[in-house]
């Protein structure tokens, strides 16, 4: 089949060039516009942080993955980009490739289940604008059960993988229930803010955010439903809080293991996490010395990322097979659509037709006549097969990558339901 | 019949030991292999068990409750039931190979020493004796699990202390959970067990002349109950928490198992029948 890919990912360009080669919603409108007939008959592009891809029924066999990545790099210039940077695939091998993308095995973190939410997307996104057609909705339709099957029978997407996730994947370890608790994130930058984020998703009954800056920490508990904490005062109310999240740029320590010791004591030594994940570290790491208290800084939840991920990968060849097994069931079904197969399966089908209403309705003839009525019904088969079997016969003689014979052939098959009939007797 | 009782005895330790393994295999790979059907296998064996205590009932005219390894045949299903129900109000399921391993000792124990016993005193049949030891087996079922929660805690503490997050932190339930378990599992043990007591102490001066208040059964079985006493008293009044508690409770279900065993095994008492 003529589907070609070209692809810059995490595996060819830095984070720099794929960042500047990332299209927008309507930067991908206009390409496929632009390609649309000149390149491909089908196409839509994948285009996120970490990858841009265009897959396409390209036009003509001459068409080349060079001229697809000229054409691109005509729309959006980026100074460093060559030809080094790309991916390219053709046939089968585009068609794993992208199987391998939605299953999320092809990420920078193995097992991303956002990627699988953007392949959709994107395919949406041309569908909409009438870009992708038969053959792409069928391809993008297998990828995406393909990376449906890979998080359901598979660990692929299991465990935290992030710092912050992780942070929450540990404190759920030790509290039960989360609505039931409070919690204290100091710092209101990125990594404050997802993790704050993280904390409001898993139901976390009351947060709190505290930061130098007033107004950031206002701005973040607007987003949030948080509290807020003035910063010169919040070690006063420290005991109040279950959960105590640590995220600030500061190059000294902000509580040190009394003012965590004070805090348990007021607290009655009920349990109290603290999750240090800013670098240099802004409490104390003796605190984790203190009973009850569970400190876990950066270098302690990478563990688990890393156990998480190592885990991950363990589950890729079990992805692989489901792969294999979405291809196989792909390319049986494309190859389905060549006029032969096409032919023998149409006549095969009239032919059961008129065995089984025969089987039913023959005793209601003479042993003489049966015979008749069977050379007969046949007959009245063939007649009417044999204007289809002329026009399948040139269509095959057009050559099996006839992508407008295909979709005929798709056609008849679909109204004559033999897709599903082969289906039932398999 | 007989024969089928005896048959039975062999086959119990083996039912709880494939239990035991599918429970073990479960915590170990993960997955959703067995999730099911372990719990599936534990309803049969135990559903066999209380087919063999009946089985024993009727053919002995009696209930297993006349020596202490007819007890500990009646302990080990009574610590997997009570496991069983457990699981399926809480769901919580990784626990499970932690405590049908104490059923597959208790049972074990039972197999081997188990005698049949045709003629049983007459104090034995008392219907007060069968509420005073059915209300002591299923509490020291409950301090059992208590106790098995208690030490899964401890290790789980230990682990997130040391940043250990290998396959007790990746297994077990949130240290919250385990500690609501082993302390819910004590108050229920505590509220049996003083109900054994009461009964006892009405009934055993009534029903055998020896009896004494220095019995070492009873010693026994005072310090298991005070302790237990000491440790939800103190968990209610906010005074102890976690760890303390939890500590007090293994300790009283490892008194138990010493009082169990020196009142059997090596001291002289009326509490002791064969």
């Amino acid at each position: 089949m003529n589907l070609l890919a070209t692809s810059i990912n995490h595996k060819t360009a830095s984070i720099e060039l794929r960042e500047a080669l990332y299209l927008s919603s309507d930067e991908i409108k206009e390409y496929l516009k632009h390609a649309q007939g000149k390149y491909f008959s089908e196409s839509l592009i994948i285009s996120t942080c970490n990858r841009t891809e265009i897959y396409g029924i390209p036009v003509s066999q001459n068409i080349s993955h060079q001229e697809i990545q000229s054409s691109l790099l005509q729309l959006k210039s980026v100074s460093g980009l060559t030809t080094d940077n790309f991916q390219n695939y053709f046939s089968g091998n585009a068609i794993r490739h992208l199987f391998s993308v939605a299953c999320g095995i092809d990420s920078l973190m193995v097992g991303d289940n956002q990627i699988f939410k953007q392949v959709k997307d994107s395919f949406q996104l041309a569908e909409e604008n009438h870009y992708a057609g038969f053959l792409m909705k069928r391809i993008f339709d297998s990828a995406v059960r393909a990376g449906k099957r890979a998080i359901t029978e598979t660990a692929i997407s299991e465990g935290a993988v992030t710092v912050s996730y992780a942070a929450v994947q540990l404190i759920e370890k030790i509290f039960s229930n989360l609505s039931r608790k409070s919690a204290l994130v100091i710092g209101a930058g990125e990594t404050g803010e997802i993790a704050a984020k993280h904390l409001k998703e898993r139901g976390i009954g009351s947060l709190t955010i505290t930061n130098r800056t007033y107004e950031r920490a206002e701005k973040l508990a607007e987003n949030l439903n948080a509290k807020i904490l003035p910063f010169n005062n919040f070690k006063e109310t420290l005991h109040e809080f279950d959960i105590i999240l640590s995220a600030t740029s500061s190059d000294n320590l902000i509580l040190t293991k009394e003012d965590i010791r004070a805090s348990m004591k007021k607290r009655n030594y009920n349990s109290c996490v603290l999750m240090d994940i800013a670098i240099p570290r802004d409490i104390d790491p003796e605190a984790k010395n203190i009973d009850y208290v569970f400190y876990n800084d950066i270098d302690s939840l990478n563990i688990i990322v890393q156990q998480n991920l190592a885990k991950r990968k363990e589950e890729i060849p079990k992805v692989e097979k489901i792969i294999d097994e979405e291809l196989a069931g792909f390319l049986s079904w494309f190859n389905s659509l060549e006029a032969a197969p096409a032919i023998k399966d149409l006549r095969d089908f009239f032919e059961a037709v008129r065995a089984e209403e025969f089987e039913k309705n023959k005793n209601r003839f003479s042993a003489e006549d049966q015979e008749k009525v069977e050379i007969i019904t046949k007959r009245i088969i063939n007649k009417i097969l044999h204007h289809p079997t002329v026009e399948l016969k040139k269509f095959g003689e057009n050559g099996t990558n006839n992508d407008e014979a295909a979709i005929k052939i798709s056609i008849i098959r679909e109204l004559f339901g033999m897709d599903k009939k082969n289906e039932k007797e398999n | 019949m007989k024969a089928v009782i005896d048959f039975s005895n062999y086959l119990l330790p083996i039912l709880y030991l494939v239990t035991f393994g599918f429970y073990s295999y479960d915590f170990m790979k993960g997955g959703k292999r067995f999730t099911n059907s372990k719990r599936l296998f534990l309803f049969l064996t135990l559903s066999f068990h209380l087919f063999y205590l009946l089985l024993r009932s009727i053919h002995f005219d009696h209930p297993p409750i006349t020596n202490v390894f007819e007890i500990f045949t009646l302990l080990a299903f009574a610590v997997s039931f009570s496991y069983f129900i457990l699981e399926l109000l809480t769901d919580i399921r990784g626990t499970g190979p932690f405590i049908i391993i104490f059923s597959i000792i208790f049972q074990i124990i039972s197999t081997f020493f188990i005698t049949d016993v045709y003629q049983v005193k007459e104090v034995l049949r008392s219907h007060l004796l069968g509420i005073h030891v059915f209300n002591a087996l299923l509490g020291y079922s409950a301090i059992t699990i208590s106790a098995v929660y208690g030490f899964l805690y401890l290790i789980l503490y230990k682990d997130i202390k040391l940043n250990k997050f290998g396959l007790i932190f990746n297994r077990l339930p949130s240290l919250e959970i385990l500690e609501k378990m082993s302390f819910y599992s004590a108050t229920i043990g505590f509220f049996l067990l003083s109900i054994a007591i009461i009964i006892g102490i009405i009934w055993l001066p009534k029903a055998f002349p020896d009896f004494s208040y220095v019995d070492p059964k009873l010693i026994g079985t005072a310090i298991v109950w005070i302790l237990y006493g000491v440790g939800i008293f103190t968990k209610i009044f906010g005074k102890w928490k976690g760890k303390k508690v939890i500590m007090l409770s293994i300790v009283g279900f490892i008194i138990a198992i010493c009082s169990t065993i020196i009142t059997n095994f090596l001291a002289r008492s009326f509490h002791s029948f064969y």
